[in-house]
């Protein structure tokens, strides 16, 4: 695997410390104040669960003050971002309804080429097959499309003839089909999805984009989890997009992830979980200033191969490929949401007990994000050319975004009543002791409005029911929604929480891959 | 075709119009919500401008579902959130009338005091009208009927409440039926008891012969004298001195029960809010409960440590706590047994449980056993309280 050379990449992305990982990689003062950014999303949010219960007990006319503007502040947050998912809804369906392939007939575009690399893992040729398949059907030349297979050495040869195989089968019928194996235990690397991505970037640019002398800005990169099967103008949306954006060799192209390949044969519990994702990303279509790239994205080649392709010793590749890019291009790179969808798989397994533990495992890594907000804190104080409005919008809004994650269910939906067990007999003898609890049902119930909202629009996204599926699951799939505030904590709240009390004594996660279960 | 997508993503300027909008509404909702939740109503019904007046509340504890609350004659809808209790909201400072009633038990009546920002708690009970007595007997069927001997019906009923199966045997051989052990357990109990006697007897020790009396007519040396009976409960003490009953609480000061306690500063408030009773036995402790009676000062609230119970000026055979709950006393007078609070502010509700003087009975593992005449039943304790 040939090194970027170093006059290659962009001046920050030289620096020994830009993919640094944890604070065991740096040294002296840095190190010092990387381990504190680690300690500091963990600390803010037990302190706040903490705090709360003994203003509770202390400072019970404070704390019942408190929570009463916390339940207004989610009432008035719930409108807000359901205000969000409705305008990306019509948006998305707008988007869906579009001819992408007509609309980009005005753009001189045949110079360019998608890369799209499929990382898998133990995952069955179903799921393969399922991926491949659908890039065959999208609406665009297969011929300008480099499929990278990426696999994995540590899975054995099993998985390495299956790539070989999907090689055979559909090799062909791309312009390029090429199959790579990470090697097992590179140095600086942690097992997973982002060092697999890296290794095949890698190989792309040697085997297939440099023999070819493609222009690397001519070549936009998809990177797809293994079960994104993409909708078939997704390559013209893309392109679209691309060509129009303010910055486009600066920016990253985020679609929408619905996690709808198995929703039929989900349990209601794995539904719920992955509409919520994707109702949060359709959120942030409409907040791209706020956002980060998740999952399955694209990017142009360039701009990765300005980076070195990013970081491969992280758990959560899929964000840090663009915090690497905003801190890199001195906080000059943007997300573009392009509301258009990709299909993926909403976590399961055959037992519900296992999918609980999927689901909960899942989340727990992607809530591991936070160990991305040390490392953009950590670089803001270092790269000074980003603007330092933006460096504390950024710090702030992301610092808000994993505590509010981990305290704000916990907070509403449990410790909004400590007051009234925990609190002084003083504050029992109130009025505001008794009204306190009223208040916050009928916010919380003002607030579930919210979710006859959800279960309308996923309704509405919901494939076509297949055969053999009764009518009554659409009763079901509405009425799933009232496990949204168990949802809320048993699956964002406390594996957030994990992963910041991880990170907060250092005990550092690695890359958990969620099994992809097969698509009927 | 459109040559591009006609919806455009959110502009910058209208989700901060938006957000701004949410925040204004946060800023103005805040301040409004917060002095609601205090007490504070907003009152245009009442003055010709509206004012702002302030409010409490009264909380009441009933675990019967089926009751009905009125609050100065006016019916109360219960709020769904508490599922035992009754809370009274918007209620203006100064004594407000609280009933309690239901068809089938006594109706509990109270007059609590209310204060701005502050709910007045109370656990309303009650006891229904007629009884239920389970009849005990020597013999039972195989199947655990109980079976009465060379007896009519209608004499027994007349003894029992009860909607249990009898058999009303015509001949007195047992050969088919089996010994209640039960019955053979409390037949004793009362053989040993001393039910029909004064619980007051001991302390009246040395006169002539016991009879009810005031305290000013007993003797001043017989209460010194005597070791009172005192049975305990969750930091309560029943205990009789002298001709009285009282509760006495033994718990921490910061634990006593809201029951003990007024809000008032002054003779003439408590008085006037509580009870002239209880303002003296707030601020002449002394003279209106007993020598060892104090008095705490716990921030806004000044408590007592003991509670006089009403004995309907009866002679009392047997006191105790009523089972399961420690802020009733069971009171076996001589007109009946009697279910009474502790709560005095403005009077003790106390409800017949069975009335008569032809009865004897005896408590033991909180099961209340009724031995009338020859016949041995267990009352069954229906109650509606906390």
């Amino acid at each position: 695997m040939k090194q970027i050379p170093a006059e290659d990449l962009l001046p920050y992305a030289r620096r020994a410390d830009f993919k640094v990982a944890k604070a065991s990689e740096l040294t002296g003062r840095d190190a010092r104040f990387y381990r504190f950014l680690e300690i500091v999303p963990g600390l803010a949010s037990w302190s706040t669960l903490i705090g709360i219960v003994l203003a509770s007990i202390y400072w019970s006319f404070f704390a019942a003050y408190f929570i009463i503007a916390f339940a207004i502040y989610w009432v008035l947050k719930t409108i807000f971002l359901s205000y969000h998912v409705r305008y990306n809804l019509k948006r998305l369906k707008h988007h869906m309804e579009l001819d992408w392939g007509a609309l980009v007939e005005r753009f001189a575009h045949d110079q360019f080429y998608h890369l799209v690399v499929l990382p898998f893992y133990r995952e069955p040729s179903e799921v393969l097959d399922g991926a491949i398949q659908g890039l065959l059907r999208a609406k665009y030349d297969p011929q300008k499309l480099i499929v990278v297979l990426a696999a994995e050495e540590r899975t054995g040869e099993k998985q390495v003839a299956l790539a070989s195989e999907m090689q055979a089968k559909y090799g062909s019928q791309f312009g390029n089909f090429l199959v790579t194996v990470h090697p097992d235990n590179i140095s600086g690397e942690i097992a997973g999805k982002g060092s697999n991505v890296h290794y095949a970037l890698h190989a792309a640019r040697e085997e297939v984009i440099d023999p070819k002398q493609i222009p690397y800005r001519d070549v936009l990169v998809s990177i797809f989890d293994i079960d994104t099967v993409i909708y078939p103008h997704y390559f013209n949306c893309l392109l679209w997009h691309f060509m129009t954006a303010e910055q486009p060799y600066k920016s990253a192209y985020q679609p929408v992830p619905l996690f709808t390949n198995n929703l039929w044969e989900a349990p209601a519990l794995s539904r719920v979980m992955a509409m919520s994702s994707t109702f949060w990303q359709m959120i942030m279509q409409e907040r791209p200033d706020k956002a980060a790239t998740f999952s399955s994205h694209s990017v142009s080649f360039q701009s990765l191969y300005e980076i070195g392709y990013g970081q491969a010793n992280v758990v959560s590749e899929d964000s840090r490929i663009y915090w690497n890019l905003l801190i890199a291009n001195d906080g000059d790179f943007d997300i573009v949401p392009i509301s258009y969808p990709i299909a993926m798989d909403a976590t399961a397994a055959p037992t519900l007990w296992g999918t609980v533990v999927n689901i909960y495992k899942q989340h727990r890594r992607w809530t591991y994000g936070v160990e991305n907000w040390c490392y953009i804190v950590y670089h803001f104080t270092k790269n000074k050319s980003i603007p330092l409005r933006k460096r504390w919008s950024i710090a702030l809004l992301q610092g808000e975004g994993y505590w509010s994650l981990v305290t704000n269910p916990i907070m509403l939906f449990i410790l909004g009543w400590a007051p009234i067990f925990l609190g002084t007999r003083e504050f029992h003898q109130t009025v505001l002791s008794y009204e306190l609890p009223i208040l916050v049902r009928n916010m919380l119930t003002f607030a579930m409005i919210g979710l006859i909202v959800s279960a309308v629009i996923a309704l509405s996204l919901t494939p076509p029911r297949p055969e053999g599926h009764s009518r009554f699951k659409y009763v079901v799939m509405a009425l799933q929604w009232i496990m949204v505030p168990m949802t809320m904590i048993v699956f964002s709240a406390i594996p957030g929480l994990d992963a910041q009390t991880r990170l907060m004594f250092g005990r550092y996660m690695g890359f958990w891959v969620t099994p992809k279960r097969v698509q009927s | 075709m459109p040559q591009e997508p006609l919806i455009k993503g959110l502009s910058k300027r209208r989700r901060t119009w938006f957000f701004r909008s949410l925040l204004l509404i946060f800023v103005c909702t805040l301040p409004v919500v917060i002095l609601y939740t205090t007490g504070y109503r907003l009152d245009i019904f009442n003055n010709e401008t509206p004012t702002v007046v302030t409010t409490g509340g009264i909380y009441i504890d009933t675990e019967n579902t089926d009751v009905q609350v009125y609050l100065n004659e006016e019916q109360f809808v219960r709020p769904r959130l508490f599922q035992s209790a009754y809370y009274l909201q918007n209620i203006s400072a100064g004594n407000h009338r609280v009933v309690v009633q239901a068809a089938g038990v006594h109706t509990w009546v109270k007059e609590l005091p209310v204060y701005s920002h502050i709910v007045t708690e109370a656990a309303a009970f009650n006891v229904p009208l007629v009884t239920q007595l389970r009849p005990i007997t020597e013999y039972q069927t195989a199947t655990g009927t109980v079976v009465y001997f060379a007896v009519d019906e209608q004499t027994v009923l007349r003894a029992a409440t009860t909607t249990e199966p009898m058999v009303f045997a015509t001949s007195t051989a047992t050969s088919s039926l089996v010994l209640n052990p039960e019955y053979e357990f409390v037949a004793q109990l009362f053989a040993s008891s001393t039910a029909t006697t004064s619980v007051f007897a001991d302390n009246a020790r040395g006169t002539d012969e016991f009879r009810f009396m005031t305290e000013s007519e007993l003797p001043a040396t017989t209460t010194a004298t005597t070791t009172p009976r005192i049975i305990s409960r969750s930091d309560i003490e029943l205990v009789d001195r002298g001709v009285e009953l009282y509760a006495v609480w033994r718990g921490q000061p910061n634990n006593i029960p809201y029951y003990f306690c007024v809000s008032s500063t002054t003779v003439a408030s408590t008085s006037e809010r509580y009870g002239e009773h209880v303002a003296d036995a707030i601020f002449e402790p002394s003279i209106a409960t007993s020598a060892s009676s104090t008095v705490y000062s716990l921030n806004d609230r000044t408590c007592r440590s003991e509670i006089k119970l009403d004995r309907l000026q009866q002679d009392v055979y047997l006191y105790d706590f009523f089972p399961g709950v420690s802020n009733l006393v069971l009171l076996h007078l001589q007109t009946g047994l009697y279910v009474t609070e502790i709560d005095d502010r403005a009077w003790q509700n106390t409800q017949s449980l069975l009335l008569g003087d032809d009865f004897l009975v005896l408590i033991e593992n909180d099961l209340i056993y009724i031995k009338r005449g020859e016949y041995l039943f267990e009352l069954l304790p229906e109650i509606d309280s906390n």
